[in-house]
């Protein structure tokens, strides 16, 4: 890390202000990452429209976050991606700001984008359902909201490091993509899943913040079974976890492509 | 901030491998050497030129010295300090500037990709502004600064990659090809801001394929072949080393093997080069200034209608070619 502290800040608010103007000039991937989650919204809520209000919130909030994490694998892996292609990753690398904040600018802007397909998914169900949605304690619910974003952050993190060491983004999108919907409990309840399946739910941040979301959102929600208080400890401990592991894989990945000199390859 | 030692580049005994896999299913590992105990010396203030043929290793040694690769063995040391061991204090007091399209953020404005590079590399917030517009000023982009880098030519992307290795007043400069691919006016402009710079105190270390752009510039002169720096000195020391001999051109359609042999052991004959010239062929002869015999010469070649011969001074581009060809042949 710098030893410089003016480096950190000022790299996430460089970071996000280029991943801003880029996206200006190219805002078109929002829309495949968004197109998902309101196809998975719509089914859910198809499902539940007669089970009343409090299930339809739990697709919605399901919904909202595969958008959110969706935006943030595919954006970090692209623009990682990108960096190799344009050529841009050696000239970043060469800068004195160490090459984590630069991603962790990128992934908070990604986790923010995806938060307007959080909010797609709320207005197509919200139409469709025609009344407004209950929410017990709106303030709270909107920390939580800030938590999630944060813990996918941490998550988003740690998978940017695999993108910088390795080409094969696309791969990694994948299995990310699709495994993170079923385990998190975005999709489905994790109750429902396989017992073996708990202790990978339970490793990923976003599950526990997910379920506290809902402990909060939906009156009477019988989540995981160590409540609410278990669900903020546990989102914050695995996102503590993932950013740690992230800040240790990430130094690991910077000395591995110093040593195999292939920061120019695409 | 910088070093007491008047050297701003220090190598020694540097060598860099590279190794990749060979094979389908039973993949055997393949390592190359680029770089083969390399030493070097850059004094402070100087403009060092490295030469050397397409993979004889100078990105490699500009990557290593600029932090972006690490050595196999051997030490190098950049303003005092170990490329190795101390990457993070370097980088703040290098510019690099990598030649070609690739680079920058292209859908961005050149302004934009500065802004960004200037809060990289922790310019005090209050003089991003004034420095981007003094560096766009210096390489001529004011007019073009807020126009999408994808609508820039190739030479005004180098001007780009260029303003972005000065924003933050690096003492040592590395300069990776920067000419290459420029039309002939944007390459002496070009070559004009790199003098600029140097009578200005910046120590630049600049790798070129062209031996007129590094006889024009630099002070020293590197030559690197096959991961060796095979000579280092002046431009006019460069050429003392062929010895203040002349060069004789030959041009014909075609040259036998017998003829050329015949060549080599004229007397007064140092050296003989051959290289294909469109359809015909050049032979190029080293030769030592009265010793040689033009009638000799002349005789030694079989009748040739279409011969053409010409004396001329001894250039650092045949002191280089002489240089390159005796390391590929030891």
């Amino acid at each position: 890390m710098s030893k410089r502290p003016g480096y950190g800040l000022r790299g996430i608010e460089a970071s996000l202000r280029l991943s801003l103007l880029s996206f200006v000039a190219d805002p078109q991937w929002l829309i495949p990452s968004s197109i998902a989650p309101v196809i998975f919204a719509l089914a859910s809520f198809e499902m539940f429209r007669g089970s009343g209000p409090t299930l339809v919130l739990y697709a919605v909030l399901g919904a909202s976050t595969m958008s959110m994490w969706g935006q943030t694998l595919y954006g970090s892996g692209w623009a990682t991606g990108q960096d190799r292609f344009l050529g841009t990753l050696e000239p970043t690398l060469v800068a004195p700001t160490p090459y984590i904040y630069v991603v962790a600018g990128r992934v908070i802007w990604n986790v923010l984008t995806g938060l307007v397909g959080g909010v797609l998914v709320l207005g197509v169900v919200l139409w469709a359902y025609g009344q407004p949605l209950p929410l017990s304690n709106g303030l709270l619910f909107l920390g939580l909201f800030v938590a999630l974003m944060g813990s996918l952050a941490a998550v988003g993190l740690l998978f940017t490091a695999l993108f910088v060491y390795t080409r094969f983004s696309g791969f990694i999108q994948n299995v990310g993509e699709f495994s993170f919907y079923i385990i998190s409990g975005a999709m489905f309840p994790v109750i429902l899943l396989p017992f073996w399946v708990s202790p990978f739910s339970l490793a990923f941040p976003a599950t526990w913040a997910v379920d506290a979301l809902r402990y909060v959102g939906i009156p009477g929600y019988q989540g995981l079974s160590w409540g609410l208080t278990g669900d903020l400890l546990g989102t914050l401990g695995t996102s503590l976890a993932y950013l740690a592991l992230a800040l240790g894989v990430f130094r690991w990945v910077e000395h591995h492509l110093l040593e195999a000199g292939t920061a120019s390859d695409y | 901030m910088l070093p007491s030692s008047s050297d701003v580049i220090e190598v020694t005994k540097l060598t860099r491998s590279f190794s990749s896999r060979k094979g389908f299913l039973f993949q055997e590992k393949v390592a190359t050497d680029a770089l083969r105990g390399v030493d070097l010396t850059v004094h402070s203030g100087e403009l060092f030129g490295l030469l050397g043929p397409n993979g004889a290793g100078k990105t490699t040694l500009t990557k290593i010295l600029s932090t972006l690769l690490l050595p196999t063995s051997g030490t190098a040391r950049v303003l005092g300090r170990d490329v190795s061991r101390e990457g993070a204090a370097i980088r703040p007091l290098i510019g690099l500037v990598l030649g070609g399209e690739r680079g920058l953020y292209n859908r961005v404005s050149g302004r934009e990709n500065l802004r960004y590079f200037a809060d990289l590399y922790g310019l005090p917030s209050g003089s991003v502004t004034s420095r981007i517009r003094e560096v766009l000023d210096l390489v001529g982009l004011t007019e073009a600064a807020d126009r999408r880098v994808e609508e820039y030519s190739r030479g005004m992307k180098q001007k780009l990659h260029l303003a972005r290795g000065l924003l933050h007043r690096p003492p040592l400069l590395f300069l990776d090809e920067p000419t290459i691919g420029l039309d002939p006016r944007s390459a002496r402009e070009l070559r004009k801001l790199v003098r600029t710079l140097s009578s200005e105190g910046v120590s630049i270390f600049l790798t070129t394929h062209y031996m007129f752009e590094a006889e024009e510039l630099c002070h020293r002169i590197g030559i690197l072949a096959h991961g060796q720096m095979v000579a280092c000195d002046t431009p006019s020391g460069l050429q003392r080393l062929v010895g203040g001999e002349g060069t004789v051109e030959l041009e014909s359609r075609e040259f036998d093997d017998v003829e050329l042999s015949r060549l080599r052991s004229l007397p007064g004959v140092s050296r003989v080069l051959q290289e294909p010239l469109g359809t015909h062929l050049r032979v190029t002869l080293r030769v030592r200034p009265g010793q040689w015999d033009p009638d000799a010469l002349r005789g030694a070649l079989d009748p040739h209608p279409d011969l053409f011969v010409r004396e001329r001074r001894t250039t650092l581009e045949d002191a280089y070619l002489d240089l390159v060809e005796q390391e590929v042949a030891a």
